[in-house]
């Protein structure tokens, strides 16, 4: 009697997980559903759901894959997502390192900046800094878009490495020090491999950020060769033309994919790096 | 003694990198935005700027757009910060009640999160579309409505279609959250509360939600900058229409700089939202404080 | 003696050599950037990057160009941004209702000061397309095609309500009345679409209404954007929507030649594009053309048009030719086989023109109006669409909303 009220409310558990999921996987499917229709079918009566099954067509995707540009945006997006994501990592960690580990003049005072800037939406530093690149002459190139994607990042990955770096005890740090070693060997034998898979994680979160940020991206670069994936796919959307929704979706598949596999493959660092920060506050 | 000058020169060496680039990418635009933010800056007078004191503050905060956009911003965040976070919470308590797949869950339900703004809004403004499925569905389907709704033709229309959008992208990094904060909380608290009698209900409000008030106002922090830095989504989805009706404040920021020029206005702008977010994140990080000394 | 002369010899040819080596870098190959709204899935973008530019390159193997295709709206605003961080482009094709406004930032060259072939080149050219680029005694642009708006039906349709083509107003409004319903699913029909609140949008039913935007002189807005003319124009596009005979505006519409075509709208108003547009998409839709509908003020769409124009950054030489080659002859016959009006006197005389099917739109554009050409023109555009969309929302009665706007417009033509 026992065992199965609980197996009955196990069996709730799974049924409103289920229910949630589908809610939220919908939108994804319909997507995918539209990129696999004929172009012809989208203002289709009555509108379907699942294209029909003699229905389905690569012939979106077989589009996306013939503009060779498509194959640019994507490489473009792949670069400065990955440049992005490097530098920020070494970057951030040496900042965490060091205020963590170290009392110098101004640690209290970097901190609270690095925190009060996590507070204000990257947005609206957008006439500054695009006045900035102007003068750094990188308007309309892809080096115009990794620096400010990286101090973007740098505040949060910071903040997030820092409180795994606390978690690591000081004494592995004495002995070091004991042994001869100098603080470049604490950084880069002790606290680097250690906060692994905090990196990792605020890795993931720095890729996802690279590779889908649209504001920045779409008012600093112009031609069509140097854009990022998100700028390309908007660039689909006239708002009184006609919206090909069909080669919008294929491709927004298309960039889903490399995300997906970055996510899928590193889930379980992602995991335990929110853990650790979030517990920590 | 020589050793200690080393060190020295070792931790800046360390911090250098850091330093410039947020310095020279961040700092120095913050620093430049406020001043920009007191001169007369538009195209017209692109080549002399003339210092206007708080004029470009008067013109912000007495401009009918700004308090639209600005009552916009605000009801975003209202609404879609407290809806992520009881959906987030409560998908992380059902999944930690489980065994069985709950890593596919944990993986589906974050999904969201990781597709992009601008694909998850051009998702959602064809589903959307006055000729659109949804419409479809309700009127013919299920027969809810007589006629197709304009969900994107109207201001509230427009902004509930972007704050479902919202809570539908920050339910999967919510749930993520609070199922690393729930795993934290000590069994036996649960064990000694249900000798004490105390209901599921009563374990929730008065042994979960304590246990993980750290993360909750963690959560809370993080989501109201989220929800101010609403861009891309109205940007897609309406573009402000009708008529500048579903700007969010930083959508309004972006088009008097960019559609109308008028540099010194946005930054006026910006900074207003800089501070009103500082002042936000201050009272919030200090209830933050009290909640670990507690 | 003998040994220096050598030497000489050795030199002189080491240099004739290395002045030869270096003579074309005179010609070292210079890439202008050229920026254009041709859409991207155009036919006209695609002639443009698999015809033109290579024909120009192999005629001038020293210039390449670099083309970049901008959404109209978006071109706009690159502009301007790039104005401001001295990042023009070379040549850009523009709207030439934008021509005042980039000549009043300075960013625009003066070509008949600059160019001596300038007269030339522009005695080719339509002068009435030329006009638009010209600012006071100076000329900013070449015209590089020219377009007008005029009426699309759905022949079935009308065959089905028993309608002939509007000819007037009153007409137009009572077709689109009688047209608007129903299909066979249930789903809602419109008699006419217009797809934003626009000059360009709004212009032809304000002049053929009757009414006007401003004054001749182009100094004043009160009394002529809040006449009775001009209010009714808009009241009577407020009427229809809200019976349900139009709509195209609202972000959830679908977008116009996707419900054109797929017979959602009955009606539409567009330029010459519209043509292979429809082509492309809905090969087998019966339509029709018709002029604009005559009103109290006449039947008068708004003349639209680009003009190809140069940044005072750009290499000019080099801009120059790539100008001279789009208006030229076979650029022009080129673009008109995409539904691209050319202004170029001599291609206007071809058989591809004279068998072209825009005929109707050279006809109207005899009786078309341009919008006022003012620099601050956008800034008008942008607060008439917010004013006319309150209207439509019922938010303000027609008669307010163009009082306040009169009184803003006037405001902005003072600076002028």
């Amino acid at each position: 009697m026992k065992i199965s009220k609980k197996a009955a409310y196990k069996g709730i558990i799974y049924l409103i997980l289920t229910l949630g999921l589908i809610i939220v996987v919908l939108p994804m499917i319909y997507m995918l559903s539209t990129a696999l229709k004929p172009n012809g079918a989208l203002y289709e009566y009555p509108p379907r759901f699942f294209p029909k099954i003699k229905e389905i067509t690569l012939e979106n995707f077989q589009y996306i894959l013939r503009q060779k540009k498509f194959g640019n945006n994507f490489i473009n997006s792949i670069f400065v997502s990955t440049v992005t994501v490097a530098i920020a990592a070494v970057v951030a960690a040496a900042m965490a390192f060091c205020i963590a580990r170290f009392r110098f003049l101004g640690r209290k005072f970097l901190f609270t900046f690095i925190m009060l800037t996590m507070i204000i939406p990257g947005t609206t530093l957008i006439v500054p800094q695009y006045e900035l690149a102007v003068k750094l002459k990188v308007i309309n190139k892809l080096s115009g878009l990794i620096p400010f994607y990286v101090a973007w990042v740098i505040p949060y990955s910071t903040f997030m490495i820092k409180g795994f770096v606390e978690n690591i005890p000081r004494e592995l740090d004495e002995a070091t020090y004991i042994d001869g070693g100098s603080v470049f060997t604490v950084f880069f034998q002790i606290i680097l491999p250690l906060t692994k898979p905090g990196i990792a994680s605020v890795s993931i979160f720095n890729f996802l950020t690279a590779w889908e940020e649209f504001p920045w991206a779409n008012t600093v670069i112009n031609d069509d060769l140097k854009r990022t994936l998100p700028i390309a796919i908007s660039g689909f959307f006239g708002q009184h033309q006609f919206t090909q929704w069909g080669y919008v979706f294929a491709l927004s598949v298309l960039s889903l994919i490399p995300i997906l596999v970055v996510f899928i493959s590193c889930q379980r660092f992602f995991i335990e790096g929110l853990t650790a920060g979030s517990v920590k506050g | 003694m020589k050793t200690k000058k080393s060190q020295n020169i070792q931790i800046g060496f360390l911090l250098l990198p850091g330093i410039l680039i947020f310095g020279f990418f961040t700092i120095y635009p913050i620093v430049k935005l406020f001043i920009t933010s007191f001169f007369k800056w538009d195209f017209g007078s692109m080549f002399d700027q003339e210092f206007i004191g708080f004029a470009n503050y008067k013109e912000v905060l007495t401009d009918s757009y700004f308090h639209l956009a600005f009552s916009n911003s605000i009801v975003y965040t209202l609404i879609t910060v407290p809806a992520q976070m009881i959906l987030g919470l409560l998908i992380a308590m059902l999944i930690n009640n489980i065994n069985k797949f709950s890593i596919s869950y944990r993986v589906a339900y974050y999904l969201p999160v990781i597709t992009s703004w601008v694909i998850a809004s051009l998702v959602f403004k064809y589903v959307f579309n006055t000729e659109g499925l949804l419409n479809y569905f309700l009127t013919k389907v299920i027969h809810l409505t007589s006629g197709n709704i304009h969900w994107l033709d109207s201001r509230w229309g427009g902004m509930s279609v972007a704050m479902l959008l919202g809570t539908w992208k920050g339910i999967g990094w919510n749930m993520v959250v609070f199922l690393a904060a729930l795993q934290t909380v000590p069994r036996d608290l649960y064990e000694s509360a249900a000798l004490d009698g105390a209901g599921s209900i009563a374990k929730f409000f008065y042994v979960t939600i304590p246990s993980i008030k750290g993360t909750i106002l963690f959560a809370l922090v993080m989501l109201t900058i989220g929800g101010f830095n609403v861009f891309t989504s109205i940007k897609m989805i309406t573009d402000g229409n009708p008529g500048h009706k579903t700007e969010s404040v930083l959508t309004w920021m972006y088009y008097k700089a960019f559609s109308t020029g008028e540099f010194g206005y946005s930054a006026a702008l910006s900074f207003i939202i800089a501070v009103v977010l500082g002042i936000l994140a201050i009272v919030q990080f200090r209830m933050m404080d009290h909640s670990k000394l507690d | 003696m003998r040994k220096s002369s050598k030497l000489f010899a050795i030199l002189s040819t080491a240099m004739f050599v290395t002045a030869l080596g270096t003579a074309p870098c005179y010609a070292e190959e210079v890439t202008i950037n050229f920026w254009h709204h041709y859409s991207e899935q155009s036919a006209e973008n695609e002639t443009l990057n698999n015809v033109l530019i290579p024909e120009f390159e192999k005629e001038n193997p020293d210039i390449k160009v670099n083309a970049v295709s901008h959404e109209w709206s978006d071109l706009h605003e690159k502009i301007l941004i790039s104005a401001k961080s001295e990042t023009l482009p070379d040549v850009a094709r523009l709207d030439s209702a934008w021509v005042p406004e980039f000549e009043k930032m300075g960013i625009l060259v003066p070509l008949n000061q600059e160019m001596d072939d300038y007269q030339e080149v522009a005695d080719g050219l339509l002068e009435s397309a030329m006009s638009t680029a010209q600012i006071g005694q100076d000329t900013y642009g070449l015209a590089l095609n020219t377009n007008t708006k005029i009426l699309f039906y759905n022949v079935k349709a009308f065959e089905d309500a028993g309608l002939l083509a509007p000819t007037t107003m009153d007409e137009f409004i009572e077709d689109c009345k009688k047209l608007a319903g129903e299909n066979e699913n249930g789903q809602q029909i419109w008699g006419y679409d217009e797809p934003a609140l626009a000059g360009w949008n709004l212009c032809p039913f304000i002049w053929s209404m009757g009414g006007s935007i401003t004054n001749e002189d182009q100094t004043k807005a009160t009394g002529y954007l809040n006449s009775t003319e001009t209010v009714n124009a808009i009241q009577t596009l407020a009427d229809l929507y809200k019976e349900g005979a139009i709509t195209g505006w609202n972000s959830g519409d679908i977008p116009m030649t996707d419900g054109f075509g797929t017979g959602r709208y009955a009606m539409i108003m567009d330029g010459p594009w519209k043509i292979s547009e429809m082509e492309g998409s809905y090969p087998d839709f019966e339509y029709a053309t018709a002029p604009m509908p005559e009103g109290e003020g006449g039947s008068h769409s708004v003349l639209g048009g680009e003009d190809i124009s140069m940044f005072n950054t750009a290499n000019k030489d080099a801009a120059w030719k790539f100008m001279k080659f789009m208006t030229g002859e076979f650029a022009q016959e080129e673009m008109a086989k995409c539904s691209q009006i050319p202004v170029n006197k001599a291609t206007l005389e071809s058989d591809t023109v004279k068998n072209a099917d825009f005929a109707p739109f050279i006809e109207a554009i005899k009786s078309a109006e341009s919008r006022p050409t003012v620099s601050c023109w956008s800034e008008i555009d942008s607060e008439l669409a917010t004013a006319v969309s309150a209207v439509m929302n019922e938010e303000k009665s027609a008669q307010d909303a163009m009082d306040e706007l009169a009184e803003k417009v006037d405001d902005l033509l003072a600076e002028e």
